[in-house]
């Protein structure tokens, strides 16, 4: 759901770079408190995340170096960070150190119900929150000057989404692991974008794509031994974008070149009109009958396409000859004229 | 220090260097985060080669997760190609999607093998000096070493070759187009020489490490260089210097190795972001402020020049004119004083000859716009170096 703004913000790859800044974190967390409690754990990989995104931006905003530059930055100093620390805490002599890698892959399955009824509260929150500021997250979103220009705190607005992005992904840790978050909050995002041009309608079906990829993928890998949920979620997700890509009504790939097809064969009927319009034009009768064979060296003529000509009843066929009719004649005439007028 | 350890700072200095020149080159083309992609989804192309030759050492595993490396690249063209989502969101749906393959065919197929993800993101470099090639019985050092060590060579190879080639393109790739060079052809060799260092760096120290390698060294020089050649070489002097100085904080901390040296590279890119003598944040935050300064100056000199009357010109009445708040309008009539630019008499503030002067030429900048007229006066001011 969240991840519609990334998306729209061209922040995509924000996710996987919060997801790895967010492991130091967890690291820490556990460090200063010994224990393994997920809320503790979590308030730790939500602090490092914050940091890491604010740094990131102010990266951006005061040196030349480029966003991507940035991420990758950030996102590999703070993983490898992370793993410093968790090394340091594998020597430490504390029993209850075991199953803090748990959060770089993830696993759906040791979730508890204290965990699930977390995430609910979250998600509630975040839905709470989106309806909320609603318009303003809306018009930063499209229009940051002129958002600004009418009084809105763009910052705040700015912190409170980033903030929301990252305690989703922190939340979604758990369960699908460092590695794949960025996927999470992507996958569903893009496909929802290709079915729709409003922010209100990729917003709700991002949402049921992330549920459904979710439900579907621990379904699969509920029937499979040794299939950890993560990956089967995100295969899943992955392919709900490829049939968005392909199958999409309006930007589809698929529709995209029937279109294309459609508009080159019209401009090949146009074409060959065209040409007929032309020999017509220097007869004075303009059904006078012509031979196929002179439209043979010219391009955009087929079979089909005299066929379809004849189908419009633009052209009658006599054995191997054609001739325009008048409705024909007249179609022609007037295709360039419509043409200027469409462009107008 | 041991032979183990020595070998391990070689390898990880080789890496360190196989590293920063094909990262110089994707920061400066703002695709680092390319690096991060292919880091991750060779892990399928690993598996794969795996299956076909259930011999983890063998080349052919090389070759095929270069060849993954290189078909996300493509793949990410691809789909950005398709104008459907922009660049970094097809980049953020490729890797995941690859990375999860692999996952999925280790989990189905290789649980019994030692072929770990853990192992494969990040990489063991302790390890390494074990792992010794040995060429008709006799012991020619660790293999990584090797492996890395002809990856460096190749790399530098290339760069002494097309280095004419990659400056040109990477800055300017219109312009090597119509010189005849092949962008693509360019383009994909870098991104060739990315994978094939990915992979080869990868199992020595890790692939989250390859991209702190490949990225930090490289931004850290960038900040304080604009020139290709000094780039290159402050990106390999920084990789070297934390890889070494890594390796001793994780022999003191006996943490894992790749992380502390990614940690250093961390420190000195916060050292050379925060101090960096033109674009640090530092410098940057000093520079916004005396530009701050200076325009108010430069108000403060206009406002007077565009009153005669006296009232007009009482330091009480300029604050509330101006709407200053005090410390700032002290900082700026200190500053016009010790410039000679005003006199105070009185409480009456005017202008001195040089203070008209400055004003005068200040509003000729301002109205033709022309650098010509403020030559003089750019050694005196900021604000107007551009």
């Amino acid at each position: 759901m969240l991840g519609s703004f990334a998306v729209l913000r061209k922040q995509s790859l924000l996710g996987d770079a919060i997801s790895h800044a967010a492991l130091p974190g967890i690291a820490i967390a556990f460090l200063l408190t010994g224990t393994k409690d997920s809320n503790i754990l979590l308030l730790g990989a939500l602090g490092s995340g914050l940091i890491g995104t604010f740094w990131i931006r102010g990266i951006i905003n005061k040196t030349h170096l480029k966003s991507d530059t940035a991420l990758g930055l950030i996102l590999s100093i703070f993983f490898g960070f992370g793993m410093l620390l968790l090394t340091f805490i594998q020597k430490q002599p504390n029993a209850n150190q075991a199953g803090l890698d748990k959060y770089l892959f993830g696993q759906a399955a040791t979730l508890v119900e204290s965990d699930v009824w977390l995430m609910a509260l979250i998600t509630g929150l975040c839905l709470l929150v989106l309806v909320l500021f609603w318009k303003e997250f809306k018009i930063l979103l499209f229009d940051k000057d002129y958002a600004n220009t009418l009084g809105f705190n763009t910052k705040t607005i700015d912190i409170l989404i980033t903030s929301f992005i990252v305690l989703a992904i922190v939340l979604g840790l758990q369960t699908v692991g460092v590695v794949l978050m960025s996927a999470m909050l992507l996958a569903p995002a893009a496909a929802a974008r290709q079915w729709t041009n409003k922010l209100g309608t990729m917003v709700f079906l991002a949402a049921i794509f992330g549920a459904f990829s979710g439900v579907f993928g621990t379904a699969i890998s509920a029937t499979q031994n040794n299939l950890s949920t993560g990956p089967v979620i995100v295969i899943v997700a992955s392919v709900f974008v490829m049939f968005s890509f392909i199958f999409s009504p309006n930007r589809g790939l698929l529709f995209r070149q029937i279109r294309f097809i459609k508009n080159r064969r019209d401009l090949e009927l146009h074409k060959t009109l065209a040409f007929m319009y032309h020999i017509a034009k220097s007869h004075e009768n303009i059904s006078h009958p012509h031979t196929i064979k002179i439209l043979n060296d010219f391009q955009g003529y087929t079979k089909s396409t005299l066929k379809k000509l004849v189908d419009k009843n633009y052209v009658t066929l006599q054995g191997n000859m054609w001739s325009l009719t008048t409705e024909g004649f007249d179609t022609a005439a007037n295709l360039y004229n419509q043409q200027l007028k469409k462009d107008e | 220090m041991s032979s183990a350890q020595i070998e391990i700072q070689v390898i990880a200095s080789l890496v360190a260097v196989a590293c920063a020149i094909p990262g110089t080159f994707l920061v400066l083309r703002k695709m680092a985060m390319i690096s991060d992609a292919i880091s991750h989804s060779i892990l399928p192309g690993l598996v794969i080669g795996f299956f076909i030759t259930q011999d983890l050492n063998s080349p052919m595993l090389i070759l095929l997760a270069a060849v993954t490396g290189v078909l996300t690249v493509v793949l990410v063209e691809q789909i950005q190609k398709t104008g459907l989502v922009k660049e970094d969101t097809a980049i953020g749906l490729v890797f995941p999607a690859l990375f999860s393959i692999g996952v999925i065919m280790i989990a189905k197929n290789a649980n019994d093998v030692h072929l770990d993800v853990d192992a494969v993101l990040l990489g063991e470099l302790a390890f390494a000096p074990f792992d010794r090639l040995i060429v008709s019985g006799v012991d020619i050092g660790p293999k990584s070493l090797w492996i890395i060590g002809v990856i460096l060579l190749i790399t530098i190879a290339l760069l002494f070759a097309f280095f004419k080639e990659l400056k040109l393109s990477t800055f300017d790739a219109g312009l090597a187009t119509s010189l005849g060079f092949s962008p693509v052809v360019i383009h994909y060799g870098l991104m060739t020489v990315s994978s094939i260092t990915t992979v080869g760096a990868f199992d020595a120290v890790g692939a989250i490490l390859v991209v702190a390698l490949m990225i930090a060294p490289a931004a850290s020089a960038y900040l304080l260089t604009t020139d290709l050649k000094k780039m290159l070489l402050l990106s390999i002097v920084f990789g070297v210097f934390s890889a070494i100085s890594g390796y001793w904080v994780a022999h003191w901390l006996d943490a894992s190795i790749a992380g502390s040296i990614t940690t250093m590279l961390g420190l000195l890119f916060l050292i050379v972001y925060l101090f960096a003598p033109s674009k640090g944040l530092i410098a940057v935050m000093y520079r916004e402020k005396q530009q701050k300064i200076e325009v108010s100056l430069l108000t403060f000199l206009l406002h007077l020049k565009n009153h005669t009357e006296e009232n007009e010109r009482h330091v009480n009445h300029l604050r509330e004119h101006i709407n200053w708040q005090k410390i700032r309008a002290k900082t700026v009539v200190d500053l016009a004083l010790k410039n000679n630019m005003i006199t105070i008499d009185n409480h009456i503030v005017s202008l001195t000859e040089k203070g008209d002067e400055f004003t005068s030429q200040a509003i000729d900048y301002i109205i033709t716009n022309q650098d010509t007229q403020i030559e003089d006066m750019k050694d005196d001011f900021f604000l107007f170096r551009g």
